[in-house]
């Protein structure tokens, strides 16, 4: 320690003594909504409602933005209860496939019934819950999961835990409520729900972004081009609602965009059985959901099935047969004057990645920044667990943006925030500073990514 | 503004106001594991629950006294009938019209998403059965 942290390290510990002497351990009262959320999120990651051990955050981890992939899969201990299939004989036939679930990140799902467990099943990818609040309302009513009616009851965000405990959390396949779980009571339902709706943005973008970076740049001008790119069309600004030229509004919408149709899809390529997914409703109608694209860039891979693993992937995807030649590139080619769906070059596609990712990291960045200011403001305990999702956010920056090859600049200073959000960590009394100066190196990181 | 307009208007606003909450995309699959009277948002709300009075197995009509008066239900090809066997601590299973008995407890889901629908198709009907079959 150098002679100057050393008197401050003093000084800091002097002032403790003078204020700990005087201080009441009672804490202000959280506002109600504040209380509920708490609750939820104590909820999400504990509460295993009498099951196999699950919990929600067993899918939808906050470590790894809420959802999970082969990556993180890999990080688990054997006995994580996601791999119960593996570990619980009454769940080793038709609850799970271990195999697709380590290498793709699938789950099961008996979205056409319960009746013939053995050949009626999807296998889908863990869409995470981050920006709820602007990619479930819809029209036609909520919204939820991969083909947009995911729950329950009402098939609102708030029913969805019922319909996931029964599906994920039973303890043998009879789901007997009472016996192999319990179901959320609605006062938990409230708070689950107030928790869901409290992660990632508030709000949709407002683009054009000023953007600084010349791929990025383009890459924006080729999202927001109903003639070129024509992805503001499904996803205006980049979240998850649809504005359809001739149709007006559609909120968040489902669309069949033949995804179910490409070829050499991961999963189906093992040889393991995995049935065609139609989606919507029961028979389906092909239709899936659209999802956010801010959030995109670090919740790979991407679509229903985890069938690309790439952002370029996905975007890529649209240029292709499948799509160009399901019902929303048909209905895309309709109102186009050449007749044509999507048709991008290389270049292109990576521009508009460039764009995706961009968009991807300006949000990491406000979100770190959130959490550096809430550390700053709350007690060492609480502060860790804050500083650490902070630094994972910003994990996600270099990693997002050095994918792309973009903005060099900006991942120097994301490294150096990171190098201080680890101190943070680690500094007893210094915690609070070294938090206000990864919050500059954040902004440094922004104003190379945006004006 | 013009009459043609305001026609417009009076009646874009009739059917806003008329057409009530939008149907849900609810997932019916899980929805059959849900014992009577616990349906998140819906029981108690969009559903009826009563005692079988009668049912008109050729018209596919069943009555349901329930708090708010009689209630005929239609079955139609679409509407699912499942038995509720969780006070029993069975797995509830997929039914028939057969086993809607009079006297026994049924929760009515009528079709779309509408409050105090007095009669009209079910889209499900759940059934509690309190001893073994």
């Amino acid at each position: 320690m150098r002679p100057r942290e050393l008197v401050s390290t003093a000084r800091v510990v002097l002032c403790a003594v003078v204020a700990l002497s005087g201080c009441k351990t009672v804490s202000p009262p959280a506002d109600r909504l504040s209380q509920l959320i708490a609750k939820g999120r104590d909820l999400f990651f504990n509460e295993t409602f009498a099951g196999n051990g699950r919990t929600c955050g067993t899918c939808h981890p906050a470590e790894n933005n809420f959802t999970i992939d082969p990556a993180f899969i890999a990080t688990l201990p054997k006995d994580n209860p996601l791999f119960v299939a593996e570990f619980n004989p009454d769940l080793k036939e038709n609850f799970e496939n271990p195999a697709l679930m380590r290498e793709f990140g699938l789950i099961l799902e008996n979205l056409d019934g319960f009746d013939d467990l053995k050949n009626k099943f999807v296998m889908r990818g863990v869409p995470h819950t981050l920006g709820l609040r602007t990619s479930v309302q819809s029209p036609g009513g909520p919204r939820t999961g991969w083909s947009g009616d995911g729950a329950p009851g009402d098939g609102s965000l708030r029913s969805f835990a019922t319909g996931a405990v029964i599906q994920h959390f039973t303890k043998t396949l009879n789901r007997i409520p009472g016996v192999d779980f319990r179901l959320p009571t609605g006062e938990e339902l409230d708070a689950l729900e107030a928790f869901q709706l409290s992660l990632g943005r508030q709000q949709d973008l407002a683009l054009p972004l000023r953007l600084k970076g010349t791929v990025p740049k383009r890459g924006q001008e080729i999202f927001l081009d109903n003639k070129l790119g024509k992805c503001n069309i499904c996803h205006v600004n980049a979240g998850a609602t649809a504005n359809f030229p001739g149709r007006g509004s559609l909120g968040n919408a489902n669309f069949n965009t033949g995804v179910e149709d490409l070829p050499d899809q991961p999963a189906r390529l093992t040889g393991k059985r995995v049935p065609p997914d139609d989606g919507f409703r029961s028979p389906g109608d092909g239709t899936f959901n659209i999802p956010p694209l801010v959030e995109a860039a670090d919740t790979g891979p991407f679509f229903h099935n985890n069938a690309i693993e790439t952002i370029e992937g996905a975007v890529g995807f649209y240029d292709g047969e499948a799509f160009n030649n399901s019902p929303a590139g048909q209905a895309l080619a309709k109102i186009d004057p050449n007749g044509k769906g999507i048709e991008l070059d290389g270049t292109q596609i990576v521009a508009i990645a460039a764009f995706l990712r961009v968009i991807n990291v300006l949000e990491n960045i406000r979100q770190s920044i959130e959490l550096l200011e809430t550390s700053r403001a709350v007690s060492s305990t609480e502060r860790a667990g804050l500083l650490a999702r902070a630094a994972r956010e910003t994990d996600d920056s270099i990693r997002v943006l050095r994918g792309g090859g973009l903005h060099a600049e900006a991942v120097a200073h994301l490294r150096e925030a990171r190098r201080l959000e680890d101190k943070a960590v680690r500094s007893l009394f210094f915690g609070r500073r070294y938090a206000q100066e990864a919050i500059r190196e954040q902004k440094k990181a922004r104003a190379f990514l945006v004006e | 503004m013009t009459i043609r307009r305001f026609v417009v208007a009076l009646v874009g606003m009739s059917v806003l106001l008329g057409g009530g909450p939008p149907a849900p995309s609810a997932q019916e699959m899980t929805e059959q594991f849900i014992p009577v009277g616990q349906s998140p948002g819906l029981s108690g709300k969009y559903t009826v629950i009563g005692k079988l009075q009668s049912v008109n197995a050729r018209e596919q009509i069943c009555s349901v006294a329930s708090a708010v008066g009689i209630v005929n239900a239609k079955i139609t090809e679409r509407t699912k009938i499942w038995l509720d066997r969780s006070l029993l601590r069975q797995p509830n299973v997929k039914g028939t019209i057969a086993d809607l008995k009079p006297g026994l407890t049924v929760e009515v889901k009528p079709e779309g998403h509408q409050s105090g629908a007095p009669s009209g198709p079910a889209e499900w009907i759940k059934v509690q059965v309190a001893a073994s079959p």
